[in-house]
């Protein structure tokens, strides 16, 4: 199915948008951006439920095929990527539904029910067709805004396909749910003690960065973990009830940053729903007004005509 | 620093009838025109001779485009052919005598080929648009100038299989409706919004809180911040906002907004281009202002 006929809406694969889309679905996890993989960076995010490697998606090299540890007989809950748009909230249910014990709304609750027992295509053709699926999904970009659709402005720059990877740990091993695979892929069991799972999920990742020539990958790492911010407030509440003005500070400036966090956050949604048309010329508008469009104007064709004479350099460049 | 207008002729359009290599005449009445603009480019213009709208403007680099006349047909057509892109134009002579259509077609060779180029060089006589004697000059030679063989054989290649199916006597009745391809510019020969809607340029509407207010109402219904103009100015420099405002570019350079600009109030015409939307909007703000200053005759700021 094509995107264009699939009516799922290309959206950005960003914390925000996922930690909304979770919100959405009554699950009450966050995705957080990973700028490390360090033992520090990962304690520091605890309780971790799962990483998503995003990266720019080449074919893997046949040879690497051959050792790869298909798990056909898994029991948890895994779906093929079935429409390219729908790819990051894919990836997120095969990450969140493996959870022992992870709280969702009744509707997604309905949707895993309804799937037991499927193959991971079929479960995959199921998810797509979920209406309130698909609607959570479409939330976080704007209504046509445009219908850009509607003028068929030819081939779009093809924008770089990326694909999503989940490692997650399942009954003691740890798991790599790849919507593109035909099943999960086994990496091993891993200590209860000490990391746990994110040690042996550090290795793969990073065998995995190294098969690209260096400098070639553009990646991008997030981690499913339990919301900190009840934990921080109740421990704040403790910690001023005790009287540790130093330890409740340092626990209040945690609680302030994560709290700027989604703010921020909340600031970005915000402006992803919101069809920016009337907004634009409201501006427009106001300039006018205000007296300033025609020196705007003025300033933006200029502009125009350095875009224009770099142009033709390269194009004689080119020629040469 | 007016536009100079360099060649002039009539001419009609032919379009692709979809899902096929056939190229039908539309019979619309018009004329093919070469313009040096004010910013200093090849304009390729084809206006319609019965409203006298311009209806496609075509900015054209040195050497990217070529005219060529179209073989194996019945009729006087000639194809805009570009270098870089697969870009076909196809237009046919609207003159009663085919007698200076090669002399035409040198011409807008020589021009596309090199803005410089000067017409009394070439065989024939000066183009220029007031020229209306039947002076015939003498036929140049069949391959235009600037144009190999090998660019003639690859041409008859192309359009092989284009044929016409009536003669131009009687201009068909069907034409393709994929005009999209006489509008889309590629992006960077366009104003473009973004560089108008800078902070900076945007700092004279920031400083009027009477007009900023009037803003208020078109921000995000959830923005988790109060309106103000710090807060427009991080909705101006988000990347959400950018992106949005990107897609309107490519949507006005595309000519075909005339319907969803009527929701904002503005004529038709807004809708066919950014520098026309930024016109129409100018013009709105002034009959706006003419209406405000005759309600209330208190000084406005």
């Amino acid at each position: 199915m094509s995107d264009e006929e699939s009516g799922w809406h290309l959206t950005e694969s960003d914390p925000g948008v996922f930690t909304e889309l979770l919100k959405t679905l009554g699950v009450p996890l966050i995705v957080d951006d990973l700028y490390s993989l360090d033992p520090s960076t990962l304690a520091s995010l605890q309780p971790l439920h799962a990483l998503i490697f995003l990266f720019k998606w080449v074919a893997p090299a046949e040879s690497s095929e051959a050792s790869v540890d298909y798990d056909d007989a898994f029991e948890g809950f895994f779906a093929n990527q079935v429409v390219n748009n729908a790819c990051a909230t894919l990836a997120v249910l095969n990450g969140v539904c493996n959870i022992p014990g992870v709280g969702m709304g009744s509707e997604l609750r309905g949707l895993v029910d309804f799937t037991t027992g499927m193959d991971p295509q079929t479960r995959g053709l199921a998810i797509t067709s979920s209406e309130f699926l698909r609607e959570a999904h479409n939330s976080l970009s704007p209504p046509s805004a445009l219908s850009l659709a509607d003028l068929d402005l030819g081939p779009r720059d093809k924008e770089d396909a990326y694909h999503f990877i989940v490692y997650t740990p399942v009954n003691g091993v740890l798991y790599e749910l790849d919507g593109l695979k035909r099943s999960p892929v086994r990496h091993g069991v891993f200590p209860s003690t000490g990391e746990g799972w994110v040690a042996l999920a550090r290795d793969v990742i990073q065998k995995r960065i190294e098969t690209y020539p260096p400098g070639s990958l553009h990646f991008n790492l997030q981690a499913i973990r339990t919301d900190p911010l009840p934990g921080l407030r109740r421990e704040l509440e403790a910690l001023q009830a005790g009287g540790h003005v130093n330890l409740a500070q340092q626990i209040l400036r945690q609680i302030s940053a994560e709290e700027d966090k989604r703010q921020r956050w909340a600031f970005e949604n915000s402006l992803r729903r919101h069809n920016p048309l009337g907004l634009i010329h409201a501006l427009l508008l106001g300039l006018a007004k205000a007296g300033g469009l025609e020196a705007a104007t003025t300033g933006a064709k200029e502009k125009m005509k350095e875009r224009i004479a770099k142009a033709r350099e390269e194009a004689a460049k080119g020629k040469k | 620093m007016a536009t100079q207008t360099l060649l002039s002729f009539k001419a009609g359009r032919s379009f692709r009838r979809e899902g096929s290599s056939f190229v039908d005449a539309s019979p619309v009445k018009g004329s093919l025109e070469l313009l040096r603009g004010d910013d200093e480019l090849l304009h390729l213009l084809w206006k319609n001779r019965a409203t006298g709208q311009v209806e496609d403007d075509l900015i054209i680099f040195p050497m990217e485009a070529q005219f060529l006349k179209v073989p194996h047909t019945a009729g006087r057509t000639y194809v805009l052919k570009f270098s870089s892109s697969n870009q076909r134009h196809f237009f046919w002579m609207q003159d009663l005598s085919d007698s200076r259509d090669a002399e035409y077609a040198t011409h807008v060779n020589g021009y596309l080929a090199d803005p410089e180029y000067d017409p009394s060089t070439a065989a024939g006589p000066a183009s220029s648009s007031q020229q209306a004697g039947p002076s015939a000059p003498p036929a140049p030679s069949t391959a235009p100038a600037g144009v190999t063989e090998d660019q003639l054989a690859e041409l008859r290649a192309l359009v092989s299989q284009v044929s016409q199916e009536q003669t131009l006597s009687q201009p068909g009745q069907s034409y393709s409706s994929a005009r999209i391809c006489f509008y889309t510019k590629r992006m960077s020969e366009d104003l473009s919004l973004s560089d108008v809607l800078t902070p900076s340029n945007l700092r004279p509407l920031f400083s009027n809180p009477r007009l900023l207010t009037a803003v208020f109402p078109h921000l995000p219904p959830d923005l988790p911040v109060p309106p103000s103009a710090e807060s427009i100015q991080r909705i101006i420099e988000s990347p959400q906002f950018q992106a949005g405002v990107r897609s309107l570019d490519q949507a006005l350079a595309t000519g075909l907004l005339s319907g969803l600009v009527k929701s904002l109030g503005l004529p038709e015409e807004a809708g066919l281009g950014v520098g026309p939307f930024l016109t129409a909007i100018s013009r709105q703000a002034e009959r706006d202002h003419h209406d405000e200053s005759g309600q209330d005759s208190m000084q406005t700021d």
